[in-house]
């Protein structure tokens, strides 16, 4: 007797337990879509039907027209795309490639000074954005690229360069030494064994890399702000704040911006998830 | 701290043949192009924030020598004290919150659930959303005037204080926009972590009757503390240097009263173009997040010796 009470109350307290699980998890899922989910709605209601209080859960009369006035027929927020586009896409590949080189003499050879190169490399990872923007906006007005698109590329590009290099490192170190001799004894110089041998076999974190610059790029804001003045070089998350400010914010139309500009990282995401998270843990586990 | 000793085997391309000036030179030549992006990115604007922050400059020049001026001016005359206050009350909030947050649904990720796919798919999307826009999606949220929270709270007969005019309210509403971005990168960590622990390791425990809060003291703990720690100094870090969600959400107010460090900072030097105080405002930040990361790494340091 006392045995089966003893067992349908380990159940009751199994079962009060999966009930407690599930309503958490029901909250965390809440939690993390429902802003996301508001703003879906606002999006697609009409300027009039957005300021009603208490305000509507589905849209009266779905419309489209606050992502046609927004995004579509708006020349500025499309520019800025353009941009944003053009920003990462540069970065990322200038980051790739100077982390790329740079990882393979990390990984590969102990010269004269690297280990100081090195900490002095990866202590700039400690070094807060908002720590550098001042002498950052004040060196490009010197040297004469403030205020274009150039200095953000080049911001960009070092941006994560260290972190790369870092990630990039645990990728070469697994490749045998055995493969880059022969390189060698087929009579290619060492740049050509890297291009040749090296390079395609870090394919994977390359990749995983790209996923993690293109994120970190797109949604960054601070250095996009004051690196550059002009709509003519503007990236998209400056051009939301400044919508954001302006007299008499139309919400409709700010959450149809601010989700098309969310698309392409989660675009993105959803097709590279895999590959991201196995290059990551690769890089992190032989780093 | 970056080069393990163990790599023994890279030697050996050095080791077998003559050393010309080419092969001496050749790591340096790979090394040289991140190095001098860094630089010219990283080193010389830190070290000319240095500079500044012991001058008076206004404009584009450095302006006149004023030695400590601007540290005093910044934390005294400018009321740093206070956003050095705001700003740890941000960071305390954001960590004492998202941590044991994407704490708990790791551990729950990790149990074979239903959808648990779709569910990481889920929880992971608030990391995908820059900080801007997450902010704006809350303020939006959490409008006094057309939000749904103040209207789902009424209707439940709270009455929610006006997050742009009540300083209390306005800290709580940044808190949780940042803990809504942060919490999911401590999930990912700590899921991965978790991961990696044996199940049988945890099985063999069970077996030998050890309760499951013994288990999880005992062996998830321990296994996936160092982990936890990096989140922690991360989501730290994180959020000391942010600015965008306060400046989207309050901009600092009402009165100040949500005013950090990092967006003083930034209003010091783009608002009100007082450039010397704000780099010496920034060397500060920085100087606290160097004794931070130093102070993180001692620990485990130590904890790796005993």
């Amino acid at each position: 007797m006392t045995a089966h009470g003893n067992r349908s109350k380990r159940q009751g307290r199994k079962l009060v337990g999966g009930i407690a699980c599930v309503a958490f998890l029901l909250f965390a899922v809440l939690f993390a879509v429902i802003p996301i989910l508001w703003a879906v709605l606002t999006s697609l209601k009409s300027p009039r039907e957005v300021a009603l209080y208490p305000p509507t859960f589905w849209p009266q009369h779905l419309t489209f027209e606050n992502y046609a006035g927004a995004v579509f027929n708006n020349p500025t927020y499309l520019h800025y795309l353009f941009n944003t586009a053009v920003i990462v896409i540069a970065a990322t590949c200038l980051c790739l490639i100077c982390a790329s080189h740079a990882a393979h003499a990390v990984a590969r050879y102990r010269f004269r000074g690297s280990s100081v190169l090195m900490f002095a490399m990866f202590s700039t990872i400690m070094i807060p954005g908002v720590a550098v923007v001042i002498p950052l906006y004040m060196l490009s007005v010197a040297v004469g690229i403030y205020d274009t698109v150039a200095v953000l590329i080049l911001v960009y590009g070092a941006w994560l360069t260290p972190t790369l290099v870092w990630l990039l490192r645990g990728f070469v170190i697994v490749i045998p030494n055995e493969l880059e001799e022969a390189g060698r004894i087929d009579g290619h110089s060492r740049l050509g064994v890297f291009y040749r041998i090296t390079l395609p076999l870090m394919k994977p974190g390359l990749l995983a890399g790209a996923v993690l610059i293109f994120a970190n790029i797109w949604n960054e804001f601070l250095l996009g702000y004051s690196l550059v003045q002009s709509e003519t070089a503007r990236v998209i998350q400056v051009g939301i704040y400044a919508n954001l400010t302006e007299v008499g914010v139309q919400w409709g139309r700010l959450t149809a911006a601010a989700l098309v500009a969310m698309l392409p990282v989660l675009i993105v995401y959803a097709f590279l998830q895999k590959a991201f998270v196995q290059g990551l843990s690769a890089g992190a586990v032989k780093g | 701290m970056a080069i393990s000793e163990a790599d023994g085997t890279q030697e050996l391309l050095r080791i077998d043949r003559p050393m010309g000036w080419r092969a001496a030179a050749f790591p340096y030549l790979m090394f040289a192009p991140a190095f001098l992006l860094i630089a010219a990115v990283s080193f010389i604007p830190i070290a000319y924030a240095i500079v500044q922050s012991f001058f008076r400059s206004n404009t584009l020049a450095l302006g006149r020598f004023v030695g400590l001026d601007n540290y005093r001016d910044f934390l005294f005359t400018l009321d740093g004290v206070a956003t050095l206050e705001h700003s740890l009350i941000f960071v305390a909030g954001t960590v004492l919150i998202a941590v044991p947050f994407g704490f708990a649904l790791a551990l729950l990720l990790n149990r074979p659930l239903p959808l648990r796919g779709l569910l990481r798919t889920i929880l992971i999307t608030p990391w995908l959303v820059s900080n801007l826009v997450g902010a704006l999606l809350w303020a939006w949220i959490g409008n006094p005037q057309y939000g749904l929270v103040p209207y789902l709270l009424e209707w439940l007969g709270l009455s929610m204080p006006n997050i742009i005019t009540d300083p209390g309210a306005a800290m709580a509403s940044v808190i949780v926009a940042s803990v809504w971005a942060s919490t999911p990168l401590v999930m990912v960590f700590v899921l991965a972590a978790l991961q990696s622990v044996p199940g049988d390791l945890t099985e063999a425990a069970r077996i030998d009757g050890a309760s499951v809060w013994r288990r999880f003291r005992k062996i998830t703990l321990p296994l996936v503390r160092n982990t936890t720690m990096m989140a922690v100094v991360l989501t730290s870090l994180h959020a000391f240097k942010s600015v965008e969600i306060i400046l989207v959400m309050t901009s600092g107010g009402p009165n100040g009263a949500t005013e950090t460090m990092a967006t003083k900072v930034f209003h010091e030097a783009f608002t009100l173009l007082r450039i010397g105080v704000g780099s010496a405002g920034a060397v500060m930040i920085f100087l606290l997040n160097l004794m931070f990361t130093m102070a993180f790494v001692r620990v485990l340091r130590t904890e790796h010796g005993a």
